[in-house]
């Protein structure tokens, strides 16, 4: 290039952002449908802010009017009714001693939502994978899902945490067996809420 | 802040989401470079780039229109993408430490006076026309000669040298001015920390 026009400055700028101009970072294009998913995900929190705030505002009124009606006795009911909920604090065993975190079990009208959430939990890949089970004290077990890692999972069960209430991740690998593999990693025993 | 810049602040800060398509528009490829130079992973830079458009959003009442919405974003960015880096590296480090993807995730990331660098050449090659930013992409980055450009393009060798010439001193001059009027940058300032 002739520098020839350019001041000192300009040439040390150009200079400066040389090998930055090379890289893929400049000129990498996002995908086009992550503009959708930007919108989409705003207006899902947006929706989330004003559940919280529509709650408060509810159960704001709902204490101002005991303290009007002193005296008498209020049934204060919630705008939404409460689920049921369970939830405990999982507990890694010496395959995973690393591992901590907690889960959380909401019936709803399809079964029970779990949603777990670990850290530390090494990812597995490939063939390998973790299960999450159910059992009972008859000893009976309901697989409730697979996954690679434990950051965010969220799993269903068609049975209540309340009979089936001891629940645990084991280390699989991809075989024509189709039970626990017995490599217990991570064991919960959910409480009600 | 120019004034359909400042319209568009105005709209974000107050929540308006009709806005949140144009601040995309006018911002996402600046965040998804941010988070694709620190991540090197399009899936990554992804995710990074959504929760940095979710985190502006819930903290838009706290933004102050009047201070450029780029380099507010370009700080959300920043910090948003070093906490997606230090969870991957957290997570494949342990136990795919052989795979490529791995490996180049255990690596440091780039210092934030490197992300600010990557913001502001953004922004630079951003005012530039778009024939100026095709003969600086193919010469740095398709790291083509001027013979090569001239085959690809179709156009003599000559024009070339013309065009190549006039799109550095064009970007050189917009880098100097940015330097000048603004102290820092424009679209990546680090100097607005709050967010």
């Amino acid at each position: 290039m002739n520098e020839d026009d350019l001041t000192p400055e300009e040439i040390a700028e150009l200079e400066r952002v040389d090998a930055l101009l090379a890289d893929p970072s400049l000129w990498t294009e996002p995908p086009a449908e992550l503009q959708e998913k930007v919108v989409e995900a705003i207006a899902q929190e947006s929706g989330r802010l004003r559940r919280r705030r529509r709650t408060r505002y509810a159960l704001a009124a709902v204490a101002a009017s005991v303290v009007l009606a002193v005296g008498v006795t209020v049934t204060v009911q919630q705008v939404h009714d409460d689920p049921v909920q369970f939830s405990a604090t999982v507990a890694p065993t010496e395959l995973a001693p690393q591992a901590h975190g907690d889960v959380s079990l909401t019936r709803t009208q399809s079964g029970w939502r779990i949603t777990l959430k670990v850290e530390d939990l090494p990812r597995r890949d490939g063939d390998e994978y973790y299960e999450a089970w159910l059992r009972n004290e008859a000893g009976q077990r309901v697989s409730i899902g697979t996954f690679n890692e434990g950051d965010y999972v969220t799993l269903w069960a068609p049975v209540s945490p309340a009979e089936f209430d001891t629940l645990t991740v084991t280390r699989e690998v991809l075989d024509d067996d189709p039970g626990p593999s017995g490599e217990v990693v991570l064991t919960a025993h959910p409480q009600r809420r | 802040m120019a004034p359909d810049e400042a319209d568009l602040a105005q709209r974000f800060a107050a929540g308006d989401p009709d806005s949140i398509r144009v601040v995309y528009q006018s911002y996402g490829r600046l965040v998804f470079s941010i988070a694709y130079r620190v991540l090197r992973d399009a899936g990554l830079a992804e995710d990074a780039t959504q929760q940095t458009f979710v985190q502006a959003w819930r903290a838009a009442a706290s933004y102050d229109p009047t201070r450029p919405l780029g380099a507010w974003l370009t700080t959300i960015a920043k910090r948003v993408t070093i906490d997606v880096h230090r969870r991957e590296r957290r997570h494949r480090g342990h136990d795919d430490i052989d795979g490529t993807a791995a490996s180049e995730l255990i690596t440091l990331p780039p210092s934030v006076d490197h992300l600010d660098d990557v913001a502001e050449v953004h922004s630079a090659l951003d005012e530039l026309s778009s024939q100026d930013r095709t003969i600086i992409r193919l010469q740095h980055f398709d790291d083509l000669t001027h013979h090569e450009i001239a085959d690809r393009l179709e156009i003599p060798l000559g024009t070339v040298k013309s065009r190549s010439h006039r799109a550095h001193r064009r970007l050189a001059g917009v880098l100097v001015h940015r330097r000048t009027v603004n102290g820092t940058i424009d679209g990546g300032g680090g100097s607005d920390e709050r967010g």
